[in-house]
């Protein structure tokens, strides 16, 4: 069986926010919401630094790191659990996915994801150009939205868009049930946690933080275990930015 | 040949000031179902909600009615359960203003809806993990029993009076033996039905765990007091309104007797439960002696101090003299302080839930609603929410529905049991302190001013 995870290598990620509108770009998702953001921690303002400056040649305690954050489709997801009309559903690949046409908009599931992964279309969906953007249709008002692993790139055999954006390789995408998949050794070889594990949502999303991970082996452009597949979606439009043009 | 009068009809017609109160719940209702329109017209955007707050009034309100609902079912049941005859002049009453605020709370979800179209789906592809579908099974189920149950409670009378709503029983002495019986089981199915209503609201919230407080066992437990003192709290409200404003009355002795249950059930709420609730977190989160005792009986939002304080404090400390809760006055006075306090709790539970995220690093969630062009902020951290004014006419009218089902009991159904002399001849009540309302004599003049009011402001 597949099931779907993904690791975020935070010792790698930059914070430069490019997955995050990828995502944006190729989900088509409305000026008003993020499915996946990238938190600072750190200050109390985005890209800030908690601790001193360094001053009269003194130590600083200045530290920063990036949390990108999206659904972490979860083995145990609440939100499938409180779905009334299961319009919210497990797929057998491990993406947590909404149908669209069922979501009577109660927002149940919102309260019951501890990571406030999903947003809801209070308002028309605005986007720029305001036909709408990438290779997913448009979300009506008054339904439910969030992060699909973009299962519709998953199905072509293509990574998710916010995995071909990071420049820094910080995302892996990959089979989690496969020992042999880059996620799964990621996950085997380095530390890796769940975010808000105590609550037992058990997600398929790995960060991996603490020590400076190696970096990996490169095979020409590549790095080891990632080549990234990022070309060839349905309507034949490179979503990598142009770069396979 | 027995008239509506002597039924136990208390409004035989609706007067001057009936009329008017028609007229308003009916204004209301209309600048309700426009309130609606407009919503369905431009999606949630209108209401206070947001991608963190993500419930609001409907929300707050369907709970708090549901609570309401609990009060009339259980006065009335409870005795028939025990073979008692205690209380009967409040049953058919108590079962109406159930009904009423079953239903506002069923409807008040129906805003809250995104796609209220597809509110269908509970019936058609339905996840029984989902607490909400339990909560919807039950409140269908106990809106259904409570319409059975009121007809079971008023038939005999119905037919006594020749109304078309007997549907053909017949009012017999056996027939009415036989009801007695009925009511009896009926009752015992009331009983657990009315605690799994209000568990399983509970358990709406008491299953999440990403919602701070709510995850907590005691939540379903509290529900059940709180449905019990605002039920009860409600019910002596509205019995003391439409004994003033229509030919009802009340037993006088009734009012410091349910006073002090009432009381009671106060006093195991809001300082019981509520200190079971909140003394372990400020003990284990604490180290110094004064710090734990502040930390447990200090709250830190005004929602805290409406509930406790409005909602606890005042109404124990009227209800506890028995010279006070002798007086009709301050028994109202304390049950209205005590619904207000209530309503702040489900308030309170809400804002406990959304106001803090989880993970709060900045820039936090995008809130969903607060693009108005490049450059703006649609970032949150914490959660806030202010009612918006489609929200609460929508709100308002639903519950114009439920004072409407109210009126309109009184006007059609008999709820004074035994026509117009209940306590003394149905209840077996003694009418020892009755020198402000003389039904016989109010009645037996004709005179008496006929109103259609119940005044029920919920």
């Amino acid at each position: 069986m597949t099931n779907y995870g993904m690791v975020i290598d935070l010792e790698r990620c930059i914070g430069c926010h490019a997955c995050a509108v990828s995502c944006s770009q190729e989900n088509n998702v409305s000026l008003d919401q993020q499915w996946n953001r990238i938190l600072t921690e750190g200050g109390d303002s985005m890209d800030t630094p908690e601790g001193k400056y360094p001053e009269d040649g003194r130590d600083g305690t200045l530290s920063m790191n990036h949390l990108p954050m999206a659904c972490q489709h979860c083995e145990n997801a609440p939100c499938v659990k409180v779905c009334p009309v299961n319009a919210t559903y497990k797929r057998d690949d491990g993406i947590v996915a909404i149908d669209y046409d069922k979501c009577m908009g109660c927002r149940y599931c919102m309260s019951a994801c501890p990571y406030n992964a999903r947003v809801f279309n209070y308002d028309e969906p605005e986007t720029l150009p305001a036909e709408g953007t990438g290779n997913v249709e448009q979300r009506e008002q008054g339904v439910v939205e969030k992060c699909t692993f973009c299962s519709h790139r998953v199905e072509e055999d293509l990574d998710p868009a916010c995995t071909v954006a990071c420049p820094a390789d910080a995302r892996i995408f990959g089979d989690l049930d496969d020992e042999e998949s880059t996620v799964s050794r990621y996950i085997n070889k380095y530390e890796t946690d769940q975010l808000l594990e105590e609550l037992e949502t058990d997600p398929n999303t790995y960060y991996v933080r603490g020590d400076m991970t190696p970096g990996r082996k490169r095979h020409g452009n590549e790095l080891e275990g990632t080549e990234k597949k990022e070309v060839g979606n349905p309507d034949g439009v490179a979503t990598d930015g142009g770069e396979s043009e | 040949m027995s008239t509506r009068r002597d039924s136990g009809v208390v409004v035989p017609q609706f007067g001057t000031r009936g009329k008017a109160w028609l007229a308003l719940l009916g204004i209301v209702i209309v600048a309700g179902l426009a309130a609606w329109g407009y919503q369905l017209s431009r999606g949630l955007a209108v209401t206070g909600m947001d991608n963190v707050f993500s419930w609001g009034l409907y929300i707050m309100l369907f709970v708090f009615f549901i609570g309401l609902s609990a009060g009339g079912l259980i006065i009335s049941s409870a005795p028939k359960f025990f073979h008692s005859k205690r209380y009967d002049s409040l049953a058919a009453l108590g079962v109406l203003v159930s009904l009423g605020c079953i239903v506002v709370a069923g409807l008040l979800i129906l805003p809250d809806l995104g796609k209220p179209s597809r509110v269908t789906g509970f019936l058609t592809s339905p996840d029984f993990r989902s607490p909400m579908v339990w909560d919807f099974g039950i409140v269908l189920l106990y809106g259904l029993f409570n319409v059975g149950y009121l007809w079971l409670l008023t038939r005999r009378d119905l037919a006594k009076m020749g109304s078309q709503l007997a549907f053909g029983v017949e009012d017999t002495p056996a027939g009415r033996e036989r009801d007695r019986k009925l009511a009896f089981w009926a009752a015992a199915v009331a009983m657990p039905l009315a605690i799994a209503l209000h568990s399983v609201t509970g358990w709406i919230f008491a299953t999440q765990i990403g919602r701070g407080d709510w995850f907590n066992p005691l939540v379903a437990p509290m529900f059940i007091m709180k449905a019990l003192v605002s039920g009860l709290a409600l019910l002596l409200v509205t019995a003391i309104v439409v004994d003033r404003v229509t030919r009802f009355r009340m037993p006088r002795e009734l009012v410091p007797e349910l006073g002090k249950v009432l009381g009671i059930f106060v006093a195991v709420h809001i300082v019981y439960l509520v200190a079971a609730e909140r003394l372990p977190h400020a003990w284990a989160a604490n180290f110094e002696f004064w710090s734990i005792t502040s930390a447990f009986l200090v709250g830190d939002t005004v929602h805290f101090w409406l509930w406790t304080v409005v909602g606890g404090a005042v109404p124990i400390a009227l209800l506890a003299v028995p010279s006070w809760r002798r007086k009709v006055g301050v028994v109202f006075a304390a049950s209205v302080a005590a619904i207000v306090g209530i309503l702040f709790e489900g308030v309170y539970l809400i804002f406990t839930g959304y106001r803090d995220l989880n993970i709060d690093a900045s820039p936090g969630v995008t809130t969903g609603t607060d693009y108005t062009g490049i450059g703006s902020d649609v970032w949150a951290t914490v959660g806030s929410y202010t009612p918006t004014l489609i929200e609460l006419l929508v709100t308002l009218g639903i519950v114009a529905v439920g004072a409407m089902i109210v009126t309109l009991g009184l006007r059609f159904l008999p709820v004074q049991p035994g026509g117009r002399k209940p306590s003394a001849v149905e209840a077996g009540e003694t009418e020892k302190s009755d020198a402000e309302t003389p039904p016989d004599a109010a009645v037996a003049d004709g005179g008496y001013v006929v109103d259609g009011t119940d005044g029920d402001r919920r």
